[in-house]
């Protein structure tokens, strides 16, 4: 097992019962028209220990890199990528991700978008991401996605590389005009269960004088 | 209207493909499907796990999955065979020592039922290096010319040079899009 991950204890504990409340399924965020205003479950309900260590966004046309976010290696969960909010007792940091980028970023055609996770001591079965994308009430864009199968201490990528969607020029200068209004929630499910909520949201004023 | 009809019917609708990418530890399966998508290839680590990318190609949507080929990883190869279209057999051609373990990994993949339906291309990678065995050589050590279950074709190329790639992955999609998307 050398090629593992080794900070790891040898016996799986027992995998602990999903809290007693309903549980929130993939028909139930597919049928969102706007971005959720709280979280639709606990930072406690991902007991499969999934934890995102990269985000990175590139231009397939120019190959730049236009957008890298990695948690270090060996770093103790309770400080995870996101710096918006220091006081680590919040529960929620790290479940936030704030994107700033230039006007240019909506002209892309061909983006490829990697998140990178690992997994924890138990093999994860049909893990799915779902990730619904507005403008204020609009929906943008929505992925859904499913992994499936998961390696007990994997480290695992995935890009999904895509055509831009070709937005009128009148949404594009509002979403300029309207910073952070823009948002996505993302919602990853195993076995149609939701086991997390992120959320993001964007602005695409950088460089643009105010 | 039979299981195939609709299966076809569903897939044609999404043009979509599942293609997984197998191989041995150190072949460059990764390598491969970075170099393929335009990605950075200087930085590549032995995979723990899985790399997915998806994208389009052609016309078609490729979901493409390259897993780990170390050996503790082995056994878990087979939570990915599901609906598998197209398999991508990765070869270190300049690795003879291993090429035994190679075919009877291949051999045993080749058994399995739910691949059953998928074409199977085989990547002679690393052409680059010296020594590195030909498509002759891999065909008799591989006894490729025994393989009558699937659709096959070996191709010869290096990651590093992106040498016969798309060349290759175009006659998988190819082959897969004339078995399951009827022609209108």
């Amino acid at each position: 097992m050398s090629v593992l991950r080794e900070n790891h204890e040898n016996i799986p504990k027992a995998l602990p019962q999903a809290a007693n409340r309903k549980e929130i399924t993939p028909e139930d965020v597919l049928r969102l028209s706007k971005i959720t205003d709280r979280y639709l479950c606990d930072p406690d309900a991902n007991i499969y220990e999934i934890d995102f260590t990269r985000f990175k966004i590139r231009d397939l046309e120019s190959g730049a890199i236009l957008f890298e976010i990695a948690k270090p290696v060996n770093i103790d969960s309770t400080a995870e990528i996101n710096c918006e909010n220091d006081e680590s007792i919040d529960p929620n940091s790290g479940r936030f991700v704030r994107y700033q980028f230039t006007p240019q970023f909506l002209k892309l055609k061909t983006v490829g978008a990697t998140v990178e996770f690992t997994v924890g001591s138990h093999p994860v079965n049909k893990f799915r991401m779902i990730e619904r994308h507005f403008f204020r009430d609009k929906q943008l864009k929505t992925f859904d996605f499913e992994f499936g199968f998961c390696i007990p201490y994997s480290r695992n990528t995935c890009e999904h590389i895509y055509e831009f969607p070709t937005l009128p020029q009148e949404l594009v200068n509002e979403m300029i005009a309207n910073p952070f209004e823009t948002r996505s929630d993302s919602f990853y499910f195993v076995d149609d269960i939701l086991i997390m909520h992120n959320k993001a949201d964007y602005a695409y004023n950088g460089g643009v004088q105010t | 209207m039979g299981f195939l009809t609709v299966l076809k019917k569903i897939k044609q609708k999404e043009k979509e493909m599942r293609i997984l990418i197998l191989g041995l530890d150190n072949a460059g399966k990764t390598t491969i499907l970075k170099r393929f998508n335009g990605e950075a290839i200087d930085t590549i680590s032995p995979t723990l796990g899985f790399n997915i990318k998806t994208l389009e190609h052609k016309n078609f949507k490729l979901n493409m999955w390259d897993v780990g080929g170390q050996k503790s990883l082995r056994s878990y190869w087979r939570n990915y065979f599901e609906c598998t279209d197209g398999l991508i057999w990765v070869v270190d051609s300049a690795d003879k020592r291993r090429l035994d373990d190679c075919k009877k990994e291949l051999d045993s993949l080749l058994l399995e039922e739910r691949l059953g339906g998928a074409t199977l291309l085989i990547f002679a990678n690393k052409q680059d290096l010296p020594g590195a065995c030909d498509i002759k050589q891999l065909k008799e050590i591989l006894e490729l010319d025994k393989i009558k279950t699937h659709h096959w074709k070996i191709v010869q190329c290096s990651a590093v040079t992106g040498e016969n790639l798309l060349e290759g992955i175009d006659w998988l999609i190819g082959d897969i899009a004339a078995r399951i998307f009827t022609l209108d």
